[in-house]
């Protein structure tokens, strides 16, 4: 009966109860002003001067970010962590929460949508250091994982270190392994001292979360659910390097090499890789060069945008708050299996469980196994589909395409591809090629048709990219013959002008964006000028008449066009056309005015003629050629008041100018009445002029502005006042907006040219000669990274850095010693040389890095921007034990010399000496070198100073100079110098990803190194070698002083030598012999000293005994005590046996690496 | 790898910005055919002349010049700045080499102190005038502005100079995005009028005649006489009359005409004060000898749109857009200010700036 469990308390839901229950909670809503009102002045101070502080603490260095708002990349989400800790698990776990789907084996990253406006990128860092470093570059956040039954370990620490010299992301450190921990009091204790660690290497109170045990493979669900809640709702602060920079971290790899040339070359030729992925940071420029850390620089062959293959809800879904279900189950994985379908570098596996045949319909089918299904579906070829196809070039065509002959085949094929494309992207462009096929003719000129040429040549270019759009963000290869220019005879020309529609892109500026049919390839077409409408005329005509009249009737086609006024594309121009500078502008003065006509005409039809020709009147100037300044329209009043609205005195033209400020038309005003009174009146008639409808409208505006300007200053003058951060904030707030509102409503094309592509937008990049290795020994677990380089970025130099040894590195590093460095995007093996500086005076040389103190290193290598972190390796190779970051540091300077210096003593010895002169030999070789050092400070090991005179005329070096005193023939003279050294123009990249084996990069060893592990001796120099010192004892002559002088000195002075007495004295002389008495006394004396001895030696015999007899007993207890503890030994022994077999059950055979840490 | 990265032009045309553009980007630039078909072939002494100054404030330039001197290789090394001193040939004045060297100095690793002496006015450069009161207020709306400054200390006059100028340049971090729009209208005219070597009363003459022309358009006109004697008035006699015309949004335009002999000083006044006119009534927010200028430091900018109205675009602005996109990557959206007004020649520029940092800076 007691120990039936006690009904729960349930609380009233209505009634009185409830009532004032609520009533109560009422109450407490709200922030009650007076119960925290200060009581005391200080108080109140206090207080004041927290919250002032709070305010200060929440302020950071404004920062504009650089990733869209409306499209962002996914965040990079990166699982990071020692081997068997549970990466992979917390990555599968991850994925199924957000997708409902569970991936067998991931490899690579996996994209999913994980809220209305954020997608994750989640990446598992494997336990290579490479990897580490390369994730630690581009993750967003990090979740830390910690086997909480082992602890930390180094691998965790050295990633938090690389982490900080490259940019803190945000960190979660996650604990997993709980379960192991049987006892409750240890699991509090684990977690309270792995928290206090955790907290110390992040900042105090970083997120730490507990995964207890695995259920099923995965982590329990609400615990993923409470990690994904956090990771949902993250804030990201932009980091400077990667606002800077853009990258991409690949998450599909494919090799484009032809297969032939594989084939042949065995495998080993460059190859052409394309790699996809969303890009982050900045934007990808045209031209920009990149870097593939583990590979090396690599140049972009080209890129295009293609769909989004995650993409994010749109505005149809945008209504609700929460993601719908079905959005749930996109998922971006190529490398893994998603859907039973793994994209492998150059193949694509469908994985079929089981086995399946095509009848059952009912039954659900994944992707892999529907594509396989569809393919069986198949009835015929793809020619035939081609031949029976009705394909229409346009909408409104009436009869289909038909395939002719096999040398028509590949240009009408392309057109379809062009115009399907058209059509799928935008229904709209369609319709814009038909309205420009009935302009067909009548708007054209030369420039045109060398833009119809540059943009087709273009479209070819973009042609892969349009069709990889299409489907879906894969390539279709596809073989297009091209029909060679020469093959298809001139005559045909004629043909392909009227083929060629042109957009008027010149005439109407907005748009820009119009597609242009393929024209002739032909270089040489590109100077012919043609007219759709005389081309057509002369289809048939042979050449050379067709060519006669070329000119003449160019001509006059553009003397049709001259009388109307027409605006130029200086984009296209500029950018696409093959004309001079010189054709530019002056084209744009006859079309201007129609005076100088036959000029400029005859002018557009010389760009053959080499413009070096006439070189001789060509002045590279500054000086544009004078404005005509002789004519007579400046005496013209009408002419000069034409302009007159450009000066403040020309009255109002516009209301805009209202705005910029009534004291500057003050301002104007007064200084009107000084001016003659004829101006006046004119620039009266101009405002009177302006228009009385508008002058009403402008005077309200006028008003309105001074009334706004008038309540801030006089309602509250303290909002109009802002501090600097808020003006920061603003003026980046307002640049974002303008950069958006620029490139409004520009195409595409346009927009990839003017900006490049934007972060958020997933491309693929393809790269020219790429190593094969990188093909061949691809692995999807080492992640590949593509980071962009800044101009200055590609350039080598040497890089000074402040530099400081890591204080987990047991040894100080030596000047000249290899070094691998991780800066930028790079990881490259270079020679540092240490220094510190000198009193300002110079730079001197360290042979080893000082204790616990920054210096200076300077290196040759690619140059990073000043103020690039960077950490440095001594060995990157898995197999190191211990702490392997070395030094860490940043950026100070770029330069293409130094000025480190090392001492250097030049020493010599006298050759003669005289008072304070001395002729000083060996110092030098020759006499000009003693020109060199003429006037410098020397000095004798003794410390007497002197200063090089002049050489002298033999022996050739050796040379004249002055002491401060007499130096000793036996003195050795020292000259201090400096001598300048360069470092070693070494630089190796770490091309980790080159190798089968990833993790077994080495670079350029050490000489000690080498011999070590070739087995040779150090050469052993002679020189070298230790000998015992023989030095011939130094006789010092006795000091005699003159009989004259020792009389003369004081007796204080005088030397006081006496002999040693060689005769005995007295006393030695005479023998001994005792009284009786004494006798006794003696031997009395003698008896008791006896006594005495024999007394102290049995009282140590017995303390021996004593002493023997407690040793032994210590001895047997100490015996025990051994026994019992070898016990003990054993069975905790037995006990981690145990545990290490189950961990190694559990990792499936995985070699697990720990090593302890130190600290 | 490093040749594909060579930016190869040919002819002596557009000489100098490419070789500013390749010390800024650090490719290396190879120019041939350099007036390979002249008589006279190969670089000028002029041109020998600036790249030894160029060489002067940077470390680490490798020039190689060909045989003939018709091709020249440059590898850029680093702006250095600093204390430099440079003698210009007697061809060219000192706006000539001046001109690069504003471009480049604000990008050094330290601030630059050159001290140049030659022609300061000639009609074929920029006179220090124009450099002084035009090209280095359009650096000002960049950020560039303290520290910056020209002193004329001598002038000389053309055929033999004697001349000296120094040039004083602070050094940037990055430069601001400009967003110049809005040319305003013009608000002041300045004016400086010099004579060397000839009666003091001729730039007086000029002022009057200058004054007659421009005072029917505004009365904030101010035109003063430029006095050098003895020692620093040089060793040729020249008179030239300078005029700046600013906006209310602070938009320049500038004009400058030079004496010829046996000229008079009013044909002086007249030609600049009506070339300054015309200049006006081009429009646009900046000079149209400063295109350039202005547009290298809109593509240096941040990585943000930068936007600028100006006039219609001259032959050096057009090559120096075609170079710019070999040596950066960057290519402006030009577009015309005034789509409704086909009377309106003025085009905005705008592009995306190239994030470009001055790496040569020392930190700390």
């Amino acid at each position: 009966m007691d120990d039936r469990p006690h009904k729960a308390h349930r609380a009233a839901q209505s009634g009185g109860k409830a009532v004032k229950k609520d009533k109560g909670k009422e109450k407490q809503k709200g922030n009650n002003e007076k119960a925290f009102a200060p009581k005391s002045g200080r108080k109140a101070e206090r207080q004041g001067r927290r919250n002032a502080e709070r305010d200060q603490t929440r302020l950071h260095v404004p920062l504009v970010n650089r990733t869209p708002d409306e499209f962002p990349p996914p965040i990079i989400v990166a699982v990071v962590g020692p081997s068997g800790v549970g990466k992979s698990t917390l990555v599968k776990s991850l994925v199924r929460r957000y997708t409902k789907q569970t991936l067998n084996e991931i490899k690579g990253p996996v994209t999913v949508v994980s809220g209305k406006k954020r997608r994750l990128t989640f990446i598992e860092c494997n336990n290579d250091l490479n990897s580490m470093i390369d994730i630690g570059k581009v993750a967003d956040l990090v979740l830390l994982m910690i086997d909480g039954s082992f602890g930390f370990e180094m691998e965790q620490f050295e990633f938090l270190n690389i982490l900080q010299s490259h940019g803190f992301p945000k960190v979660i450190g996650v604990l997993t392994h709980l379960d192991l921990i049987r006892k409750q009091a240890t699991l509090r204790a684990t977690k309270k001292t792995l928290k206090k660690r955790f907290w110390t290497e992040i900042y105090q109170g970083a997120k730490l979360f507990y995964l207890s045990g695995v259920l099923n493979g995965r982590y329990p669900d609400n615990e993923i659910q409470n990690l994904s809640r956090f990771i949902s709702v993250m804030k990201f602060r932009p980091l400077v390097f990667r606002n800077t920079h853009p990258y991409m971290l690949v998450d599909r790899f494919e090799d484009l090499t032809p297969r032939e040339e594989i084939r042949t070359s065995k495998g080993s030729c460059d190859r052409t890789v394309t790699v996809y992925g969303y890009l982050c940071g900045t934007n990808l420029r045209n031209g920009m060069k990149i870097h593939i850390p583990g590979v090396n620089d690599l140049s972009v062959k080209s890129i295009s945008k293609l769909g989004d293959p995650c993409p994010l809800p749109n505005t149809e879904s945008e209504k609700r708050r929460k993601l719908s279900e079905k959005k749930k189950l996109l998922v971006h994985a190529p490398m893994s299996d998603v859907g039973g379908v793994i994209y492998d570098k150059d193949a694509v596996y469908v994985n079929v469980p089981g086995n399946f045949t095509k009848g059952n319909d009912g039954a659900a089918h994944g992707e892999g196994e529907e594509m396989v299904i569809r393919l069986q579906d198949a009835e015929d070829t793809l020619d035939q589909a081609v031949a029976r196809s009705q394909i229409r070039l346009f909408g409104s065509s009436s009869k289909e395409l038909r395939v002719a002959g096999p040398s028509t085949l590949a240009e009408d094929e392309e057109e379809d591809e062009d115009d399907i494309l058209d059509d799928d992207d935008e229904d709209e462009e369609g319709a814009d090629e038909d309205d420009d096929v009935s302009e067909l003719g009548d708007e054209e000129d030369e420039s045109e048709d060398d833009e119809d040429e540059a943009d087709d040549m273009d479209n070819d270019d973009r042609l892969p990219s349009s069709s990889a759009s299409l489907g879906g963000g894969r390539t279709i290869k596809r073989q297009r013959q091209r029909g060679t220019p020469s093959a298809s005879s001139l005559g045909q020309a004629g043909v392909d002008f009227a083929d060629s529609d042109s957009d008027l892109g010149g005439d109407d500026d907005d748009d820009d964006g119009g597609r242009w049919a393929r024209d002739m390839d032909g270089e040489d077409n590109a100077d012919i000028p043609s007219d759709d409408d005389d081309a057509q005329s002369e289809d048939e005509q042979s050449m050379p008449r067709w060519k006669a009249n070329l000119a003449s009737k160019a001509a006059s086609a553009f003397d049709s066009h001259v009388g109307r006024k027409r605006r130029k594309n200086w984009v296209s121009l500029i950018y696409s056309s093959p004309l001079t500078p010189t054709q530019i502008v002056s084209g744009a003065d006859s079309a201007r005015d129609g005076d100088d006509d036959d000029a400029s005409d005859d002018e557009l039809f010389k760009i053959k003629r080499p413009a070096t020709l006439d070189s001789d009147e060509q002045w590279d100037m500054s000086k544009d050629a004078p404005d005509d300044v002789k004519s007579d329209r400046w005496e013209d009043e009408e002419f000069l008041d034409s302009f007159r609205r450009l000066f403040i005195t020309g009255g109002s033209s516009s209301g805009q100018q209202l705005e910029d400020g009534d004291e500057s038309a003050a301002e104007g005003d007064f200084e009107d009445l000084e001016a003659a009174d004829g101006d006046v009146e004119a620039g009266g008639a101009d405002e009177m002029d302006a228009g009385s409808g508008d002058a009403a409208t402008a005077l309200a505006a006028k008003k309105e502005a001074l009334k706004r300007k008038f309540d801030e200053q006089y309602d509250d003058p303290e909002t109009s006042k802002v501090d600097f951060y808020d003006e920061k904030k603003e003026e980046m707030a307002q640049q974002l907006q303008l950069n958006k509102a620029e490139l409004e409503g520009v195409d595409e094309e346009t927009r990839a040219l003017v900006e490049g592509y934007r972060p958020g937008s997933y491309v693929r990049i393809e790269l020219e000669s790429v190593p094969c290795e990188l093909v061949e020994n691809f692995d999807p677990t080492y992640p590949i990274i593509v980071g962009g380089l800044l101009p200055s970025e590609e350039r080598f130099g040497l890089v000074q850095v402040r530099i400081k040894r890591h204080r987990w590195f047991g040894k100080p590093l030596k000047t000249n010693d290899p070094l691998v460095i991780s800066m930028g995007w790079r990881r490259f093996q270079t020679v540092p040389i240490y220094s510190l500086d000198d009193h300002s005076i110079r730079m001197r040389m360290l042979k080893y890095t000082p204790e616990h103190m920054h210096c200076y290193a300077t290196f040759y290598g690619p140059v990073s921007v000043p103020n690039t972190g960077f950490c440095a390796f001594n060995n990157i190779s898995d197999a190191t034990k211990g702490f392997r970051i070395t030094a860490t540091g940043v950026v100070l300077d770029i330069d293409r010399s130094t000025s480190i210096v090392k001492k250097i003593k030049l020493t010599g010895v006298p050759m003669k000496v005289f008072k304070n002169t001395a002729f000083v030999k060996d110092m030098f070789n020759s006499a000009l070198e003693v020109a060199k050092f003429e006037g410098a400070n020397i000095r004798t090991v003794s410390g007497i100073r002197g200063q090089v005179k002049k050489a002298l005329a033999k022996p050739d070096g050796a040379f004249r100079a002055t002491f401060e005193d007499k130096v000793l023939m036996s003195d050795i003279i020292f000259l201090r110098a400096w001598y300048s050294i360069q470092p070693r123009k070494f630089y190796n990249p770490v091309t980790s990803l080159l190798l089968s084996d990833k993790g077994s990069w080495s670079g350029m060893r050490l000489t000690g190194q080498v011999r070590r592990d070739e087995g040779l001796k150090t050469p052993l120099n002679s020189n070298s070698a230790y000998r015992k010192v023989e030095r011939p004892g130094r006789r010092f002559n006795p000091l005699k002083i003159p009989k004259k002088l020792q009389a003369a000195l004081p007796y204080s002075s005088k030397p006081k030598l006496m002999k040693a007495q060689h005769r005995q004295t007295y006393a030695q002389k005479r023998a001994v012999i005792l009284e009786p008495e004494e006798k006794k006394a003696v031997a009395l004396l003698q008896q008791i000293r006896a006594l005495r001895k024999d007394q102290v030696a049995r009282r140590k015999d017995k303390q021996e005994e004593r002493r023997s007899a407690h040793r032994k007993k210590v001895a047997k207890e100490e015996e025990k005590r051994m026994d019992k503890k070898k016990e003990e030994r054993k069975e905790y022994m037995r006990a981690a046996g145990l545990k290490t077999k189950r961990a190694a059950e559990r990792e499936e055979g995985r070699t697990s690496k720990r090593r302890k840490t130190q600290s | 790898m490093a040749d594909k990265n060579i930016a190869k032009y040919s002819g002596h045309q557009h000489f100098r910005h490419r070789l500013v553009l390749s010390f800024l980007s650090g490719k290396p630039v190879l120019i041939d055919g350099i007036r390979s078909e002249d008589k006279n072939p190969g670089l000028r002494d002029y041109e020998v002349n600036v790249l030894r100054l160029l060489e002067k404030i940077t470390n680490g330039t490798v020039i190689e010049i060909g045989y003939t001197g018709t091709s020249i290789l440059l590898r850029p090394g680093v702006i250095s700045g600093g204390n430099v001193t440079h003698d210009c040939p007697l061809s060219r004045s000192i706006g000539y080499f001046l001109e690069p060297v504003i471009m480049l100095a604000p990008f050094a690793k330290k601030p630059l102190h050159l001290t140049i002496r030659g022609i300061t006015t000639d009609d074929r450069d920029l006179s220090v005038d124009t450099l002084r009161t035009v090209t280095l207020p359009h650096l000002e709306p960049f950020g560039i502005s303290d520290g910056l400054e020209l002193k004329i200390k001598k002038r000389g006059a053309a055929p033999l100079g004697g001349g000296e100028v120094h040039f004083l340049c602070p050094v940037v971090k990055q430069v601001k995005t400009l967003n110049f729009v809005d040319p305003g209208r013009i608000k002041r005219i300045r004016g400086i009028a010099h004579a060397v070597r000839v009666s003091p009363q001729i730039s007086n003459r000029m002022i009057d005649t200058s004054r007659s022309i421009l005072n029917r358009f505004i009365p904030d006109l101010y035109l003063i006489s430029d006095v050098y004697k003895g020692e620093d008035s040089g060793k040729s006699p020249g008179y030239a009359l300078s005029l700046v015309a600013e906006s209310t949004t602070g938009a320049l335009h500038c004009s400058e005409a030079v004496s010829v002999p046996g000229g008079v000083p009013e044909d002086v006044a007249i030609a600049a004060s009506r070339s300054l006119l015309a200049r006006i009534k081009r429009g646009g927010c900046v000079d149209r000898q400063h295109q350039i200028l202005v547009l290298l430091m809109m593509v240096l900018g941040s990585e943000d749109i930068g936007r600028c109205r100006m006039g219609e675009p001259t032959e050096r602005t057009v090559q120096f857009l075609r170079d710019v996109r070999d040596f950066f990557g960057t290519s402006f959206n030009i577009r015309p200010a005034e789509p409704s007004n086909p009377d309106c020649d003025e085009q905005i520029f705008s592009c995306l700036g190239t994030g470009y940092v001055n790496a040569n800076r020392t930190l700390g």
